[in-house]
């Protein structure tokens, strides 16, 4: 049964993927990377991180597709045209296809893992609570610095967005 | 976990010791406090708070440079405090003091809102310290976060400047490209190092103790040499290591000059940091790292010697010949790799910063100080017959740009020579020999730039009708910024004669 369901999402995951870049309407690439996310989602549950699945579903298909929409209808973006390829281009694009290829073949010969059996292994990020006591131990210092991330990337937006009237005079 | 646990957890969150940076993080609050409550006649002093919290920080890291913990880790791990992390943080809060420094000059000519700046300078500022100290992947990639996305805001500060934008934008998307390889790195050596069917597994394989254990135990793992190569290639894009140094001119060139100063020494500084702390980590896997760094260093060091050549944009220039700096500083690191050469390498290294950061500031303190209002704009041109407006900025120029091409006695001749030395401990041959025709090739364009500074030179009759001359107006030096670029032009000159108690600590290791 699981097998089944995670050939289908994974199916599910790489077609949206690609819908996302083949696509030349920003919203329906933008909705294709929503399903997409949907998909991993999917691929989690099937892994008992569920905390993962509900998290990627809120923060990324919800939040985070739901500001790309709002910014592709207010730029009000269309497809537009196209450049056609220039032949250095498409060197360029055939040479890192060949790389990527190799890379990937490398990676599928090579990149042997022995995995023990799933159900030998317990899936510790499983639970709200495990993930809570180690962000307010352990990680309490790294949760600190994107506090202070989050603070500056305000600042940022402020600074490079918001119409500043009459600093002359604090010149 | 049981209640135990959490606590002894909880208990090793020692914050005392990571007090620098917290008292330099309340102070971005507290400027950005400021900025509400003051007046706004008042808010000229605003970057005085920052300098004045700046170097009561430096002085007490420096008064306290051995505290007890010194040695060990602390944060359950994610931290670890050294000699080298203390050198680095002291390093990197005297960066932040002459970038404020520059900013209060540099913002002078801009209608920009001014706060923001010196608040988001102190922000990176406590990250870069703490990304010394990291000891584990999820507080570096934290940290190096941090200090990526402050560096986005800065890069585009000026966003009245097309140029501005265009090097945010681009620094913003090559950045999350080097992020997302650094990440896929990170992962894969979590995989593989925390697989519990894997010899010697970890059940805290983002601790660097943890993996370089896994990778003793795994000297030949794939799937870990890719994940090395990841990360390598991460840290490569920060330091603007060849082929990731695509970014460097234009986002040198549009950045305003004191965040070019910023990235240039501290962000290349962290990013060596960073190399040293993971090359102990992947140190059973020193040949293949050594081979990646080899070929980078190589091709770092030619890349920017030969396209700074036909450069006539000052800050194009200065950010190209930085790249081919990040060459020989990769030079020392592939050396500490070697055993018998390592700590001496890495104090090697230390010492090419610190001359590095002196003969930098020295000369970005000369072209914010000239910079007319479009700071992008500042070319070899501009800089004709400054022996005779102004000679105090003419000799800091020549002292300046004569350390960085290692011209004897300066202290960039004494930081390339430590280099150089370890570098032939290690036997490293080929790349000294490129190292060398590296330091020949950039004399020519240190000296053009000196020579459009002291030496006249015949320009073609303006026609009648045009602007008189394009050049920015020259104002004269305030006394306070002299006095400090006067300083570090008379460090540099002292560095390269008596390296003192600097040297000896750092080379006696």
């Amino acid at each position: 049964m699981s097998d089944i369901l995670f050939h289908l999402f994974s199916l599910l995951t790489v077609a949206c993927a690609l819908g996302v870049v083949l696509n030349k309407n920003a919203v329906a690439s933008a909705l294709c990377l929503l399903v997409c996310l949907t998909g991993i989602a999917g691929l989690f549950v099937l892994l008992d991180a569920f905390l993962l699945a509900v998290l990627t579903v809120f923060v990324y298909a919800g939040a985070v597709v739901a500001l790309f929409l709002f910014i592709i209808m207010l730029l009000d973006m269309q497809g537009g045209d196209r450049k056609p390829f220039t032949k250095a281009s498409i060197v360029a694009g055939a040479a890192s296809v060949g790389l990527l290829c190799t890379g990937l073949y490398t990676f599928i010969v090579r990149g042997h893992i022995d995995s023990p059996a799933l159900s030998d292994t317990p899936a510790h990020g499983s639970s709200l609570r495990a993930y809570a006591e180690l962000l307010f131990t352990t990680y309490l210092l790294p949760v600190q610095i994107v506090g202070f991330l989050l603070l500056i990337a305000m600042l940022g937006v402020i600074v490079i967005s918001k119409k500043f009237e009459g600093l002359e005079d604090i010149k | 976990m049981t209640i135990e646990q959490l606590k002894a957890a909880a208990a090793d969150n020692l914050w005392a010791a990571i007090a620098p940076e917290i008292m330099i993080g309340l102070l971005a609050l507290a400027l950005l406090v400021a900025e509400l409550v003051l007046p706004k006649k008042r808010h000229g002093i605003i970057p005085l708070i920052s300098l004045s919290g700046l170097l009561g920080v430096f002085l007490g890291l420096l008064m306290n440079f051995r505290p007890l913990d010194l040695g060990g880790t602390t944060f359950n791990g994610l931290l670890r405090h050294t000699e080298g992390s203390q050198f680095l943080r002291v390093y990197f809060v005297l960066c932040a003091l002459l970038v404020t420094v520059l900013g209060i000059i540099a913002l002078k000519k801009q209608k920009m809102p001014k706060t923001e700046f010196f608040s988001i300078v102190l922000v990176i500022t406590a990250a870069l310290m703490l990304l010394g100290q990291a000891h584990n992947f999820i507080l570096l990639f934290v940290a190096l976060e941090t200090v990526t996305v402050g560096f986005y805001i800065l890069v585009s500060y000026t966003r009245t400047n097309p140029l501005s934008l265009e090097a945010g934008l681009k620094y913003l998307i090559l950045g999350a490209l080097s992020s997302a390889l650094l990440l896929f790195g990170i992962v894969l050596l979590y995989g593989v190092a925390g697989n519990p069917a894997a010899y010697a597994s970890s059940t805290n394989p983002m601790d660097f103790d943890a993996l370089r254990v896994f990778l003793a135990h795994n000297p030949d793992n794939f799937l870990a040499s890719v994940g090395i190569v990841l990360v390598l290639s991460g840290i490569a894009f920060k330091i603007g290591a060849v082929p990731f140094q695509i970014w460097v001119p234009d986002v040198y060139q549009g950045a305003p000059t004191p965040v070019t100063a910023f990235l240039a020494v501290a962000s290349k500084a962290a990013g060596f940091a960073l190399l040293m702390i993971l090359a102990g980590v992947f140190s059973s896997y020193s040949g293949l790292v050594i081979t990646v760094l080899s070929i980078m260093a190589g091709a770092t060091i030619l890349f920017g010697n030969f396209a700074a050549l036909t450069q006539h944009n000052v800050k194009r220039l200065i950010g190209l010949s930085g790249v081919s700096h990040a060459g020989y500083l990769m030079l020392g690191v592939i050396a500490a790799l070697t055993p018998g050469v390592g700590s001496q390498a890495i104090g090697a290294v230390f010492f090419y910063l610190a001359a590095y950061l002196l003969a930098s500031f020295a000369v970005f303190g000369v072209m914010t100080h000239l910079a007319g209002s479009n700071d992008s704009d500042q070319e070899l041109d501009h800089y004709q017959d400054l022996v005779k407006t102004h000679p105090f900025l003419a000799g800091v120029l020549a002292i300046g740009l004569g350390s960085l091409a290692g011209i004897p006695p300066l202290a960039g001749f004494m930081g390339k020579l430590f280099i150089f030395m370890v570098a032939f401990k290690a036997e490293l041959y080929w790349l000294l020999a490129i190292a060398v025709v590296g330091v020949v090739v950039s004399i020519y364009y240190y000296f053009g730039w000196i020579k459009a500074a002291f030496f006249a030179h015949w320009r073609p009759p303006l026609p009648a009708d045009s602007v008189a001359d394009a050049r920015p107006v020259r104002a004269a030096v305030s006394l306070p910024f002299g006095v400090l670029l006067g300083t570090l032009a008379t460090a540099s000159i002292v560095l390269g004669f008596y390296q003192g108690p600097l040297g000896a600590w750092l080379l006696g290791r």
